[in-house]
């Protein structure tokens, strides 16, 4: 797992960080001097890793951070993994199209009724104490412009 | 002077002023533990409120509040792994480790009390280095500054791995950090760089929802496979115990306290590093301090030096960087330059008449963030057995609050989707990092430092052309570099040479 995703962040890197130097290269050097001084080590520090990914020994470097779950199944870790990204993109998309207000106590509820599989009356507590929270603070208090959804301004209900 | 210290401290006890900075600790504790609303953007919103304000009243609000941001920021990092604060990511790499080992009491006790220490360490700084202070800032020109930043990222990439490979993941991350930070319009020649025509990518990628993606995200996407709480399966009675114990771990381990506070004062009295850098730097020094590699392995896994070195450093910055903002009228940092608006909001001139004319002004802000931090430190020990409780929650019932927090936080730095995007594509790039076993903080430190060390490096070259590269001070910190890119090489080198001979 270690060696794999390694392998793509530094392939990534190493794609990022050549475009970056060729793109730089057309610019007035005020513009460069950084992207190049930073830009051209990066590459060959990324190359160095995707060759020792490919023909190096064993991992065994780790970095002082936690680690993902180790002691599940792979399988598990994948399906969970997935299924928390499709829960925020899904509260991404809700929030553009249906705006904050709207979106902040929708997620609330459909997550803990689906995913959570809490029982109702702990899910709507927590919604109603969630969009209070949301709405008392953020827009009653400080008045922070949430626009509204592509669904209501498609409508013209906005 | 001993007068004006008194004078200072009478001013701030006066029921208004007092009163005030009450108000002002009520206001930064809730904006500290809320990600996204960052101290600085309270301070600018809060300044029309001190037009009707006499002086010594107007910094008991403004600096009350902004004292103790840092400070609840720590706890949402320990708790939840979500940066309440731009200046305390450092404290979730062990912090919230420590939590899901079920001690979150601990380090909340650790952080809370090396936060005070460094907020104090910090205030003495403060009324001692004033007129001491000119030829130090004065002797740290362009070159030197950029020599400093290289010098804190050296630190951080070759401590926050292990090995050679460690240490090439480190620097790599670390640059890639100093890489997303050219995206927007360059400040010399006024080029978008790498912008694909995106108007919201002209003024750069914010810190906040990068912080926010690469650190929350990760987190949660654990806590939703784990399928616990955070705690995991510690019994709800354990969590409660440490608080005393992270107290006793601050005296423990006093000297790195003391020794990351005085960083947080350094780096904030050098004006444009600013506060996330000091908390790097000392998380850096404290990796450091480990007596060797396997000492040093327990960093990132619930560690309490990796608590305490930022814990003290966010907090000592504060009066660190008021130092240059009061005597030269340079603002140490991006709040500090909002604080200094507040001085002609007030009637004020910074610069020798704070000194001198208006030395029980200044002193009265010495005192400030000495009161409001006791206070705020008080505050939160009261409520400790409780906030510690949260970690014993099930997961899948804070998920959507946390996502809903993090969601809102990130947004609210700009008002625009992009935040949220952005949130969510470092989000994976924080996932993948810890999948890999790269570490985060160098990333984190090159992006925060990518724009300041950029400016530097082109004045340094249009100034000096090559010659900055012998300034001494410049020679000095390079080879302060090039020690610490060594130091954990040597070490691994000995203790491998000393396995072998017991062996």
């Amino acid at each position: 797992m270690h060696s794999k995703a390694s392998l793509i962040l530094g392939v990534a890197i190493m794609v990022l960080s050549g475009a970056a130097v060729i793109i730089a290269l057309d610019w007035p050097w005020k513009a460069k001097l950084f992207p190049l001084v930073i830009g051209i080590p990066v590459f060959c520090l990324a190359m160095t890793e995707v060759l020792w990914c490919v023909f190096g020994a064993a991992d065994r470097g780790g970095a002082m951070d936690f680690q993902i779950s180790a002691h599940l199944p792979r399988k598990v870790v994948l399906v969970r993994s997935l299924r928390a990204a499709g829960w925020m993109i899904g509260f991404f998309g809700a929030i553009v199209l249906l705006g904050f207000p709207v979106a902040v106590p929708l997620f609330v509820l459909l997550y803990l009724k689906l995913q959570a599989q809490e029982g109702w009356g702990l899910s709507v507590a927590m919604t109603a104490a969630v969009w209070v929270f949301f709405y008392g603070l953020f827009d009653f208090l400080l008045h922070l412009p949430f626009p509204a959804g592509w669904i209501q301004t498609g409508l013209g209900l906005a | 002077m001993i007068e004006a210290l008194f004078a200072g401290l009478l001013a701030v006890l006066q029921w208004k002023a007092f009163t005030f900075m009450l108000a002002g600790i009520g206001l930064g504790f809730w904006v500290g533990l809320l990600p996204g609303l960052g101290g600085a953007t309270t301070l600018a919103l809060m300044l029309p409120f001190v037009y009707a304000m006499e002086p010594v009243e107007g910094f008991a609000f403004l600096l009350g509040m902004h004292a103790v941001v840092a400070t609840t920021g720590d706890i949402t990092s320990v708790l939840f792994g979500v940066p309440g604060e731009a200046t305390t990511a450092a404290t979730v790499l062990d912090g919230h480790a420590m939590a899901k080992k079920g001690e979150a009491g601990r380090a909340l006790g650790a952080v809370l009390m090396s936060s005070l220490i460094g907020a104090l360490v910090g205030a003495v700084a403060l009324a001692a280095a004033i007129p001491v202070v000119r030829p130090l800032v004065l002797s740290f020109g362009s070159p030197e500054l950029f020599m400093l930043a290289i010098v804190g990222l050296a630190f951080i990439a070759s401590l926050s791995a292990q090995g050679g490979r460690g240490m090439l993941r480190g620097f790599l991350a670390g640059g890639f950090g100093l890489m997303i930070a050219t995206v927007g319009q360059d400040p010399q020649a006024g080029i978008a760089r790498y912008t694909f025509d995106s108007l919201y990518l002209w003024g750069g990628l914010d810190l906040v929802p990068v912080l926010i993606g690469i650190f929350a995200i990760p987190e949660i996407i654990d806590l939703a496979i784990r399928g616990t709480s955070i705690a995991g399966d510690v019994p709800r009675g354990r969590l409660n115990q440490g608080v005393l114990e992270g107290v006793k771990d601050t005296f423990r381990h006093f000297g790195l306290t003391l020794r990351c506070s005085l960083i947080g004062t350094f780096i904030g009295i050098m004006p444009g590093l600013g506060g996330a850098v000091a908390q790097w730097l000392a998380y850096g020094h404290a990796t450091q301090s480990a007596r060797n590699a396997e000492d040093r392995a327990n960093f990132g896994r619930g560690d309490v030096r990796g608590v305490l070195g930022p814990g003290a450093a966010n907090n000592s910055k504060e009066g660190g960087s008021l130092i240059p903002t009061v005597a030269f009228g340079v603002p140490g940092s991006s709040a500090m330059a909002i604080l200094l608006g507040g001085f002609f909001v007030m009637g004020l001139v910074p610069g020798p008449d704070m000194l001198t004319k208006h030395l029980i002004v200044t002193f009265s802000m010495v005192w400030t963030i000495v009161i409001a931090n006791i206070i705020a430190v008080g505050a939160c020990f009261l409520f400790l057995n409780q906030l510690a409780g949260l970690t014993n929650v099930r997961g899948h019932v804070l998920i959507p609050v946390i996502l809903v927090l993090v969601f809102i936080g990130s947004y609210t730095s700009n008002n625009h989707y992009g935040d949220v995007l952005v949130t969510l594509a470092f989000g994976g790039v924080g996932y993948l990092m810890v999948l890999s076993g790269w570490p985060r903080a160098p990333f984190v430190l090159g992006l925060v430092l990518g724009k300041i060390a950029e400016n530097y490096l082109y004045i340094s070259v249009a100034r000096y052309d090559a010659e900055w590269l012998t300034r001494p001070i410049v020679l000095v910190l390079f080879a302060m570099a090039v020690a610490v890119i060594l130091y954990p090489l040597v070490q691994g080198w000995r203790s491998r040479a000393k396995g072998e001979t017991h062996a």
